[in-house]
């Protein structure tokens, strides 16, 4: 009997437990009687493996067991049920989120697990149904296991509703788990600007080791200094994020004590973004006014499209500006309208880091010919978050600059090439509060030797963004 | 690794009811092979043939069926401390089931031999430090109220209990102790021994 049962059970517990039952040895009603209870508990609670496994050996052990039999043959004769959990995650995986959310539906009609509820909600979030979303997101949250991806997700729901300062909270909460940390930190981050109004201002300081970019050798000498900056930026989006803005800025660099190179300005700018489940994109029309050592310098309007999209975990986008430059008198020959274009790709380099490359080509159409040029290049930007309030980034970019026409008086055809780099901390210190350390380079590489110069500057600095 | 050595522990610790012991054997075959299922089967076959000790074993499978808060219920049959692989299954249970604390205390007593065994433990031990870490938020607590409430109307009294009691540790956890003097009040209702019993 032992050997009967511990041979069935070793290669039948592989075999199919739906095929015509034999008897197993001598008949063994004790046996079978236990067999048969543990059946019909395992069948109580909803058990269908266990429990024809156990009827199985139940009608195997005592041919008269008609119950057990007809137990089996009931089982077996229905259809295997799916698990709709793991049929929604299926579906969902594969783009198929009607079909998972109904999936899901029917898995929460069987269980009060709140990881369903948190799928179906995540599945409604993503087809922009948010209203039905928030309620299932909200059950999922009171589970201590998915309260920390049910409030990411409520937060995503709040700041495409335009509570941005909800959706800051709600992404401070889900930052406090480390895996969602680096996601929801800079999602709390982005609410912040994202209300229907936010107001930042900044304050830096530094040093400028070439402020009148002198060549590397010859005259002028180079020229260092030391720099401050202020600036605030102001924005109003009364329909929230998906709809009209308005931007005001305002920029005050100042020089210790070159104050020929002080630089002041503002703009005024005016656009509409649509935001969709599939695309986003952006028109805007700006403003700009520009005062160089204390004189009128610049007065630009320009005119930006651009539009985005993401394909699984990338994104991919383009953008496009005219800008019409008037500069003030001395400075006229400069005057006339830049275009530029650029492709730009951004994706995530391991759980912490993204990594954003683009291409850009710009033309400069001056008024005088010797000024006009086209330049085109690649730039690369790399964000790493370290912690939960710090992040790195660096960026690289160069530009390969080629002038219209002969310049007499320079003897040449000018060719420039710039090779930029930057580095930079952000230390989040407490909602609200961003204070910044950065260091930017730049070496520019011409066929005219005049034009050859370096440059470093290092800069610390404070923001803070009021929002609703 | 772990689910071989609690077959063989309970293949040289047989001594159960005559009858009963082929089953426990059978259901150790079948754990040590992976038939969580048929392993389940034959511990409660061995139970309800007499096996007094068999309620653990099957508990270690439904766990391995992925089915804790069954296992936390098997499990309240039989104190921990007789045998640290059955109380390696148990904090997997309480992990399982979200009886975090539970599971901590007893992840903290493991002593299992054999470097897969103890990493093993010691990414539970992690895993329950992470999830232990901050201070457990009101919601959650209330949570685990709700559980309890709801089990105890299902007349599920021992894993109710379970719940309440996690829902107190929590509380303790908390500098304004939420939940703690609540907690006592549902326990000291819900049936005594089942409340003993499932605290490790």
């Amino acid at each position: 009997m032992i050997a009967a049962v511990v041979t069935s059970l070793l290669l039948g517990a592989a075999a199919d437990p739906c095929a015509p039952v034999e008897p197993a040895g001598p008949a063994d009603a004790a046996a079978a009687a236990a067999y048969r209870s543990v059946a019909e508990a395992e069948a109580a609670s909803g058990s269908r493996d266990t429990a024809v496994l156990a009827y199985r050996h139940a009608a195997e052990l005592d041919p008269a067991d008609r119950s057990s039999r007809d137990a089996l043959g009931r089982y077996c004769r229905d259809a295997p049920h799916p698990d709709p959990f793991r049929d929604g995650m299926a579906r969902m995986d594969a783009g198929d989120r009607r079909g998972a959310i109904a999936a899901f539906r029917a898995a929460r009609a069987r269980s009060d697990d709140p990881t369903i509820a948190l799928m179906e909600g995540i599945c409604h979030y993503e087809l922009g149904e948010d209203r039905e979303a928030e309620p299932l997101l909200r059950a999922a949250e009171r589970s201590p296991d998915d309260a920390d991806v049910a409030s990411l997700y409520l937060g995503l729901v709040a700041l495409r509703g335009g509570e941005a300062a909800k959706a800051a909270a709600l992404f401070d909460a889900a930052s406090a788990t480390p895996g969602l940390a680096p996601v929801a930190a800079d999602l709390a981050r982005f609410a912040r600007t994202d209300g229907r109004w936010a107001l930042t201002i900044f304050a830096d300081s530094g040093f400028d080791s070439n402020v009148n970019l002198a060549p590397l050798q010859g005259t002028p000498s180079r020229e260092g200094d030391g720099v401050y900056a202020l600036g605030a930026t102001g924005l109003f989006r009364p329909r929230g994020p998906d709809g009209p803005y308005f931007r005001a800025q305002g920029l005050l660099n100042q020089q210790f004590h070159l104050s020929a190179y002080d630089v002041a300005g503002g703009d005024l700018a005016g656009g509409w973004q649509v935001l969709t489940a599939r695309w986003s994109a952006l028109a805007e029309y700006d403003l700009g006014y520009r005062t160089f050592g204390g004189s009128p310098f610049l007065t630009s309007n320009r005119l930006l499209a651009s539009a985005w999209t993401a394909v699984g975990g990338v994104t991919l986008g383009a953008s496009y500006l005219a800008r019409f430059e008037s500069y003030a008198s001395g400075f006229s020959p400069f005057s006339g309208t830049v275009q530029a274009g650029e492709l730009r790709t951004s994706f995530g380099v391991g759980s912490r880091a993204r990594l954003a490359l683009a291409y850009g080509l710009a033309r400069d159409a001056a008024r005088l010919s010797i000024l006009s040029y086209v330049e085109q290049g690649p730039r690369a930007e790399l964000r790493v978050a370290m912690s939960r309030r710090v992040r790195l980034g660096v960026d690289l970019a160069g530009t390969f600059r080629a002038y219209d026409v002969f310049d007499p008086s320079l003897g040449a055809l000018r060719r420039d090439t710039y090779l930029d780099a930057g580095a930079l901390a952000e230390w989040d210190l407490r909602p609200g509060w961003t204070a910044h350390a950065g260091l930017r380079g730049r070496q520019a590489l011409s066929n005219v030797a005049g034009f050859e110069y370096g440059k470093l500057v290092p800069t610390i600095g404070v923001a803070y963004t009021f929002s609703p | 690794m772990i689910a071989t050595g609690l077959s063989l522990a309970l293949a040289v610790a047989i001594s159960a009811a005559p009858g009963a012991d082929e089953h426990l054997l059978a259901g150790a075959r079948a754990f040590r092979d992976g038939h969580f299922d048929a392993a389940l089967v034959e511990f409660r076959v061995a139970e309800r043939l007499g096996a007094s000790d068999a309620g653990a074993y099957a508990a270690a499978s439904l766990v391995q069926l992925g089915r804790p808060e069954e296992a936390v219920e098997a499990f309240a049959s039989s104190p921990p401390g007789d045998d640290d692989l059955l109380d390696w299954y148990r904090a997997l249970a309480c992990y399982e089931a979200r009886l975090y604390t539970s599971a901590s205390r007893l992840a903290a007593k493991l002593q299992l031999s054999g470097p897969k065994a103890a990493a093993a433990v010691e990414k539970l031990r992690a895993d329950l430090a992470r999830v232990l870490a901050p201070e457990p938020q009101q919601a959650s607590i209330d949570w685990y109220f709700a559980r309890c409430d709801d089990l105890r109307q299902r007349g599920r009294g021992a894993l109710a209990a379970a719940y309440c009691r996690e829902a107190a540790d929590l509380g303790e956890r908390r500098t304004d102790r939420y939940g703690v003097a609540r907690a006592s009040a549902v326990l000291t209702r819900l049936d005594p021994g089942a409340r003993h019993e499932v605290k490790p």
